[in-house]
């Protein structure tokens, strides 16, 4: 009978404890789950600041890269066309009622350096006002000899082939000819005429 | 061992195929250049960007060119209204040959001249005919050295494709 009823005393001190265990085990759960939250709160916040950074070094790169090759760019015209040794030649074409452009050929101390077929389009282009640079070279300072030979079609539509020569002198720094075509009404004929741009 | 031998001599087969095959222009920016046609006019193949544009590399004493020539024609007749176009560069020393050819098979496409070999050189013609096919936007996309009877189905095949792009 004794041992009866100290088991059953047993038993409910058992039972008082493990329902005061589970209240305060309660508040213990959401406190963890709080946590919990916060935490993953954070490690979102955490990868979305990473993944900003991340941006922010992808957009970075990118506009280094876009430096380097502006840079490289300058740097590849600057050392195949140095600005000091620098010769360029332009064609332009005023009004074009007598000559009809078909190619251009362009000698340099005697060498052929370019040899340029305009196609109607081009020449059209030409005759509303466009400058086409025909050529870039690299010259030494000194007198040089340009030959240009414009074909195309003069008056009454017949074949036309017509030279044109100058003897520069490259100084120091860039030098830009024009080769201008233009009417001479007068004469009704075309006039090839080669201008140096100061 | 004798299979590794195998194996390996197929790989260099096919290998050897594929770069026989292939050729260093494909998928590159086609070459611009500008001839003179046999109308008189200079063309000038960036003009047709937007196009789909045939190469054809020929000459009068090719063959194989005679042969392939008029079926282009009939392609270009076919595909021209519908953004195609095709230039035949001749490659003769000799222009009035090549006239005179023209005007034997009838074709009705653009023939440029290229005397001076300057146009063949940057598309590396090595054979004779060559043909190239330049997508919408100036690329290479399809080279093909010489002809043979059922190579005009496999241009057919590859000029709808790059037009339906």
């Amino acid at each position: 009978m004794t041992k009866t009823f100290i088991s059953l005393a047993a038993i409910a001190i058992l039972a008082v404890s493990i329902s005061v265990a589970a209240q305060d085990a309660v508040p213990i759960n959401a406190d963890a789950a709080m946590a919990e939250a916060m935490s993953a709160e954070a490690s979102e916040s955490e990868s979305r600041d990473q993944f900003r950074s991340l941006d922010q070094d992808v957009q970075t790169l990118k506009k280094e890269v876009l430096d380097l090759n502006r840079d490289l760019f300058l740097l590849e015209e600057e050392l195949l066309f140095p600005a000091n040794s620098q010769v360029a030649f332009f064609i332009s074409m005023d009004v074009g009622e007598y000559f009809e452009l078909d190619s251009v050929n362009i000698k340099i101390d005697g060498k052929e350096v370019a040899n340029y077929l305009y196609t109607s389009r081009e020449a059209d282009a030409l005759i509303r006002g466009g400058v086409h640079r025909v050529h870039m070279a690299n010259l030494k300072t000194g007198d040089h000899e340009l030959i240009a030979i414009f074909t195309g079609k003069g008056p009454h539509v017949r074949d036309y082939r017509r030279g044109a020569t100058i003897t520069f002198d490259k100084g120091i720094g860039a030098k830009y000819l024009e080769l201008e075509i233009t009417d001479r009404v007068r004469k009704q004929q075309p006039e090839f005429v080669i201008k140096e741009w100061e | 061992m004798n299979i590794r031998n195998s194996i390996f001599a197929l790989l260099v087969c096919v290998f050897a195929a594929s770069s026989i095959a292939s050729s260093g222009l494909e998928g590159q920016p086609a070459p611009d250049f500008a001839l003179k046609s046999a109308s008189g006019v200079n063309l000038r193949l960036s003009e047709y960007r937007g196009d789909v544009v045939m190469i054809n590399f020929w000459a009068t004493w090719c063959g194989p060119c005679r042969q392939e020539m008029p079926l282009l024609d009939e392609l270009y007749a076919r595909y021209q209204r519908v953004g195609f176009n095709l230039l035949g560069v001749n490659i003769d020393d000799d222009s009035r040959r090549a006239m005179k050819m023209i005007d034997e098979l009838g074709v009705s496409f653009p023939v440029l001249f290229d005397a001076r070999k300057e146009v063949s050189k940057l598309y590396e013609v090595e054979a004779m005919p060559v043909t190239v096919l330049v997508d919408r936007d100036g690329r290479v996309r399809h080279v093909h050295h010489g002809y043979k009877p059922g190579y005009e189905e496999k241009y057919l095949d590859q000029i709808r494709s790059l037009l339906r792009e």
